[in-house]
């Protein structure tokens, strides 16, 4: 089945998203980009380039380089002079007035630049997914026109994509965050991308969303904030040096690369080394360009960019009749506003409200169209609500600490089964304690349950192999069953309710969980090395007194020596470290008890090969935990 | 309901709703002869409940290799400025001393070798077409000793290839015919 996609036709960068497997997903472009410049290229050669491509071949071909097409889609001429003098490539009028640009005599409409871009991403998604891309929620701003709307959907079809609906990006970012199942809510979302600023303001509610005002500024953006860094940069390197970089191109590439990357380190860091060495030289030597950037100083430098986001947001405030006491919602969208001070003034202008920003704020738009797309496809509405455990379900093993047979989060219907043994030699029984919760020590969690499974065959420990099954079916009713391998013997409990927990319950367990992580992990730590160090003491004195005549008399005392001092450090519960020291003693003498065993016993030789297969099965399925003694 | 081409700024957009189609028509007390139906109902859902399954398998398997291409990638571009530091360090030496310079250089050349043997062969070939997939316009130059579009001369190195770029190579190019 052809696929239908959302596409964030943006002015700078353009994203594609597919509805796939129950969520929205971006889809990258065959160069392995999430996004795809807004940039088409006709070369002399009679190429057409799109995307990267065409940028990095920008220099040379500047006439025939067009970027930012959407500032002239569906315009006329007279109403885009301005623009139109800011661009390297050339823009006439058409029969009827209209904008289009002039590439090597042949003209152009916008809409088919557009078509360019669009047809691209749709190739490169239907590659990735593996189908073909055929129909389209395209965005475009809220404050388009109608000649707008209809230049961008014809451009959809001369890029051979249905276009099922054109919806304004404010309302495809309210859609990525499932705002449009809201009761009745006003949102505002505040748009600052590579080189436009958007803010709008919606109202929302059962499945309808509005567009109540909008404001922007057609020419503020994250390129800005670059050129100030370089400023910057270049300004204090020619007081020091007296040389200007930006007369150099190739060092201003370098620059512009480096205050990009120094912008983007400083939304998470206050401080960032920019460090550009053999920038440049003169008559007295080279020139290094390295200096530390304060989050403090990029903040001063740019302070009157962010101001200029404050009008448009009170304009569109005042237009909405909206004050901001009423604002329920603020969506993030645009790279830019990842800057902290944008950020401290959205919150400064809306109460200080917490803004949505945990959707990508350069791929929201798009994620919002391709659940626009998967609605009206019927995809979004087949998908079942599936239901997941609340809490980790478990059974309770040696040294008292929570053994986990099925995580936490994990979707329901769902079966684990874990092969246990016995502690002691020759237990007849296991008590299966069953454990929900989140904690290492059995005590700390709470217990849905507890029964026997009895009747188990005498046996050296480690050798009975209890199978313990967890089955939880769609409605959060669990059935535990125990099943003695050997003889077939089983047992079980049924639990209901182990989903419908209260949500506050939740998260209290899951918070002290977290709190105690540090402690409960070295308890478990310590439990399991005395496990390990119990087990090792109780193999090497099954050697001890499988052959008990041919053991020299030192390496005996060594040995039962080495075995009272385990099963004292046992009793003591020692720490890790002391445990693991001990057990690391006796695996010394029990590989020299085997090394001379296999000497003097024959191949075949059925004790050896018993006890072979009971080691190649802990290895494999059974876990290293057993059961106390029930 | 559709809307017509272009809709005024203010319209109120109607989403659709995402109801799970046909679920108000199952009932709970289905007559006997629904059975049937429900049983179709239930083994296709089956059916692509099982070939979701298969499809998300071969996604992730697919997703893990562009995360382990991208990551990779994300790894090497570190030592990119490194190399490039390197590389100006070389040229200014190159002034000075000798022997520094040789010496530099061979650091250098140690560095890029790393970076090919993580996957991204060096891009410095001079001479040859300009390829929009693995060069960048840095300048262009009159020179009417090679044709139109030929690199003239690396400004910055690049790595990778047309399959898998880590950085297109920055350079001077022979002005395109007018």
């Amino acid at each position: 089945m052809a696929k239908a996609v959302g596409i964030d036709l943006g002015t700078t960068n353009s994203v594609i998203a597919a509805w796939e497997g129950g969520e929205a997903k971006v889809i990258p472009n065959a160069e392995g980009a999430r996004t795809t410049p807004s940039v088409v290229a006709f070369s002399d050669t009679g190429e057409r380039l799109v995307g990267q491509l065409a940028r990095r071949q920008a220099i040379l071909n500047p006439k025939g380089t067009i970027s930012s097409a959407k500032r002239f889609i569906g315009r006329n001429f007279d109403e885009i002079e301005d623009e139109a003098k800011a661009v390297g490539f050339d823009i006439v009028a058409g029969p009827n007035g209209e904008a289009r640009f002039t590439v090597r005599g042949k003209l152009y409409a916008p809409e088919e630049i557009s078509a360019l871009i669009l047809r691209k991403l749709a190739d490169d998604a239907g590659k990735f997914l593996g189908e073909k891309v055929t129909e389209a929620v395209i965005t475009v701003p809220a404050y388009f026109n109608d000649a707008q709307r209809t230049a961008t959907k014809d451009a959809g079809r001369i890029a051979g994509l249905e276009v099922l609906r054109i919806i304004n990006e404010p309302t495809a970012a309210a859609l990525a965050y499932g705002m449009d199942k809201k009761e009745h809510e006003t949102v505002l979302v505040f748009d600052l991308g590579g080189g436009t600023f958007d803010v709008s303001l919606l109202d929302v509610g059962d499945g309808v969303v509005e567009v109540r005002s909008t404001a922007g500024d057609t020419h503020l953006g994250g390129d800005d904030f670059d050129r100030r860094i370089v400023d910057h940069l270049a300004d204090e390197f020619q007081k020091d040096t007296g040389i200007d970089l930006r007369q150099d191109a190739q060092a201003l590439q370098r620059l512009f690369e480096a205050a990009e990357k120094a912008k983007v380190e400083l939304s998470t860091v206050s401080q960032t080394q920019v460090s550009l060495p053999f920038i440049t030289a003169d008559a007295t030597g080279p020139k290094h360009l390295t200096t530390t950037l304060k989050r403090s100083t990029f903040e001063s430098i740019t302070a009157d960019l962010v101001e200029r986001c404050l009008g448009p947001v009170r304009q569109a405030m005042q237009d909405g009749k909206v004050s901001e006491n009423d604002i329920d919602e603020v969506i993030l969208v645009g790279g830019s506003t990842r800057i902290p001070a944008v950020q401290a003034l959205v919150r400064r202008l809306t109460g200080g409200k917490d803004p949505n920003m945990s959707v990508n704020p350069d791929e929201v738009v798009a994620v919002g169209a391709a659940i626009q797309a998967g609605v009206l496809k019927g995809e979004v509405g087949d998908v079942l609500l599936l239901d997941v455990t609340p809490l980790s379900l478990g059974v309770e093993t040696r040294g008292g600490v929570m053994t986990k047979i099925i995580d936490r989060n994990t979707t329901i219907p769902a079966r684990r089964s874990e092969v246990f043994s016995t502690a002691q030699d020759n237990q007849d029984s296991v008590e299966i304690v069953v454990l929900q919760g989140e904690r290492e020590r059995a005590a700390d969690n709470r217990v849905l349950g507890r029964f026997n499974l009895t009747g188990i065959r005498p046996a050296p420990r480690g050798e009975p192999q209890v199978e313990v099954t967890f089955d939880i079916d769609a409605n959060g009713i669990l059935n535990v069953t125990a099943r003695d391998k050997d003889t077939g013997a089983e047992q079980g409990i049924t639990i209901s309710g182990t989903t419908n927990l209260d949500q506050a319950e939740i998260e209290r367990m899951v918070r002290e969980a977290e709190q105690h992580r540090t402690e409960d992990a070295r308890l478990r730590e310590d439990i399991d090395a005395r496990n390990e160090l119990d087990a090792a003491a109780y193999r090497v004195e099954r050697s001890l007194s499988e052959r008990s005549e041919s053991v020299p008399a030192h390496e005996r005392s060594r040995a039962e020596m080495l075995i009272g001092q385990a099963r004292e450090a046992v009793d003591r519960q020692v720490s890790a470290t002391e445990a693991r020291e001990l057990t690391s003693e006796l695996q010394q003498v029990e590989a020299a008890l085997s090394v001379a065993r296999a000497a003097e016993s024959s191949p075949g030789n059925p004790a050896e090969s018993g006890e072979r297969d009971v080691d190649g099965v802990d290895a494999d399925d059974v876990v290293d935990a057993e059961f106390d003694r029930g | 309901m559709e809307p017509p081409d272009g809709r005024s700024t203010d319209a109120a957009e109607d989403l659709a709703r995402d109801g799970r189609p046909g679920a108000e028509d199952r009932p709970s007390s289905a007559p006997p002869d629904d059975l049937e139906r429900r049983l179709a109902d239930a083994e296709d859902g089956w059916r692509r409940a099982a070939a979701d399954l298969d499809n998300a398998r071969k996604r992730a398997a697919r997703e893990l290799e562009h995360a382990r291409a991208a990551e990779r990638a994300r790894a090497a571009s570190v030592f990119l400025p490194v190399v490039d530091g390197l590389a100006d360090a070389v040229a200014y030496a190159k002034q000075v001393d000798d022997g520094l310079a040789e010496g530099i250089n061979s650091i250098r050349e140690q560095a890029v070798a790393a970076l090919e043997r993580l996957g991204y062969p060096r891009i410095d070939a001079v001479g040859v077409a300009f390829d929009p997939r693995i060069h960048e316009v840095v300048s262009v130059a009159e020179d009417r000793e090679v044709p139109p579009r030929t690199v003239i001369a690396v400004t910055r190195l690049g790595f990778g290839d047309v399959e898998h770029l880590l950085r297109p190579a920055g350079v001077v190019v022979s002005a395109a015919e007018a």
